[in-house]
């Protein structure tokens, strides 16, 4: 399952590759810029890995590559105006990923701040309020982009506010999901898998580096 | 005099005058936000009903908690909090609205102060109340994207009543995204603002409430 997964997200970023490419040959500036923008966003976790050590679980890998995909395919090929609910579907996509990445991030500080506690529960309604956040966010900006540059990002109030509601219901899905699935796995083995410890160590370590090479001088 | 006669001499007494005063101002300012809420019941504005019943939830719960009528929510955050019921419920605000552009705005601000106020109390409440704890600058990230949030389900609460029973609170794109700018700046504003508030705010007067400095826990720049 999990090689599987590996080879879908390469091909998946071959694909952006691809795509990147044939923008460049056929002149679509649009989207050729946001397919190379994507691809490199699909490589970071892999760069975190090598260089720090952290590890993301490999289907949350998965997603983020899936997602930002799905997104740049559907601009260069036109699915974004021509399938009903492509937007709706990207929107619920990306909204997931900001919660899961968010519930990494939430996790690991419950772990490792002292001052911090979060239960379970709130930990769930913490998740929602923060992917609608994200997603108030992205409308704003879309919006404004709408303003200053004239460009159509947002249609009409009726695809804004379906936006947003499946921007909720991504949000829904994960705040459960996530605080179901603390249930089975304490938050300390949940953090452990992740190798934080380790990238800590690295991060502090490279902050002592540069402490020292800056008292040398 | 002792403990029991001063029990005995009633609920109003050792109190300085300025301590009455802001208490009387808590409760008149409370009692503004029941009866709007009960309006809004009584029109079924389903909306404003659930803002109307968690902010009156979020008054009374330390007061009753701790059986004494003094530990109301300072008058200012209270005026907050009712201010946007108020100005949606009264006829004098709609004429204002159809008269300046700038109205509008106005109330989305307001709504975005009420809507800060009780992100940051659900902080000092669940402090009191439940496990969690957070750190200052956890709790100015919770009350900034709290106010987002809520304000983002908001504008969706508002679509689907007009689709669904025909109200008319959102009449363009532009309309629901000038709400959200104006709540989303106000959000941030007030987050930033109850990052100082009680730092600033005079020992005595802190002491009072009793149980406003849970906003934060305790010297965790220490850990």
């Amino acid at each position: 399952m999990e090689e599987r997964l590996k080879l879908a997200s390469r091909a998946m970023q071959a694909g952006m590759l691809g795509i990147a490419v044939a923008g460049l040959l056929t002149a679509n500036f649009t989207w050729m810029p946001a397919a190379v923008l994507s691809l490199f966003v699909s490589i970071v976790p892999s760069i975190l890995r090598r260089d720090l050590g952290l590890v993301l679980p490999i289907e949350l890998n998965f997603w983020i590559v899936l997602a930002l995909f799905l997104h740049v395919i559907g601009g260069f090929s036109g699915f974004y105006d021509n399938v009903p609910g492509w937007d709706h579907l990207t929107h619920a996509m990306s909204a997931s990923l900001v919660a899961a990445l968010g519930f990494v991030v939430v996790v690991s500080v419950d772990k490792y701040v002292e001052s911090i506690s979060l239960p379970r529960p709130f930990l769930a309604f913490f998740i929602i309020m923060f992917t609608m956040a994200f997603g108030v966010i992205w409308e704003l900006m879309e919006f404004s982009n709408d303003q200053l540059t004239g460009s159509r990002l947002q249609s009409n109030l009726n695809d804004t506010m379906f936006d947003m509601m499946f921007d909720a219901f991504g949000g829904f899905i994960v705040g459960i999901a996530g605080a179901h699935y603390l249930i089975h796995t304490t938050p300390e083995h949940f953090v452990e898998s992740l190798k934080v410890e380790k990238t800590k160590e690295k991060i502090s370590g490279l902050l002592e580096k540069r402490a020292r090479s800056k008292g040398g001088k | 005099m002792g403990e029991k006669e001063r029990v005995r001499a009633g609920l109003f007494s050792g109190r300085r005058p300025d301590q009455m005063l802001e208490a009387e101002l808590s409760w008149i300012a409370s009692l503004v936000l029941f009866f709007s809420t009960v309006y809004v019941v009584l029109k079924v504005d389903v909306l404003w009903v659930v803002f109307g019943i968690a902010a009156i939830c979020l008054y009374v719960l330390p007061i009753v908690t701790m059986r004494n009528l003094f530990r109301a929510l300072p008058w200012e955050m209270t005026v907050l909090l009712a201010a946007p019921l108020l100005l949606h419920i009264s006829a004098g605000a709609r004429s204002m609205n159809d008269r300046f552009a700038w109205w509008d705005d106005l109330t989305s601000l307001a709504f975005a102060l009420s809507l800060a106020t009780i992100g940051f109390l659900l902080t000092v409440e669940l402090e009191m109340y439940t496990s969690v704890r957070m750190n200052r600058p956890f709790a100015v990230l919770f009350v900034i994207m709290f106010t987002l949030g809520a304000s983002g389900f908001w504008e969706v609460g508002e679509y689907i009543d007009d689709e669904v029973f025909g109200s008319s609170y959102l009449r363009s794109n532009c309309d629901a995204m000038t709400t959200l700018l104006w709540t989303s700046i106000g959000g941030i504003l007030m987050g930033l603002f109850y990052a100082v508030y009680l730092r600033v705010m005079p020992k005595k007067r802190l002491s009072t409430f009793g149980f406003m400095h849970l906003y934060e826990v305790p010297k965790w720049k220490r850990g």
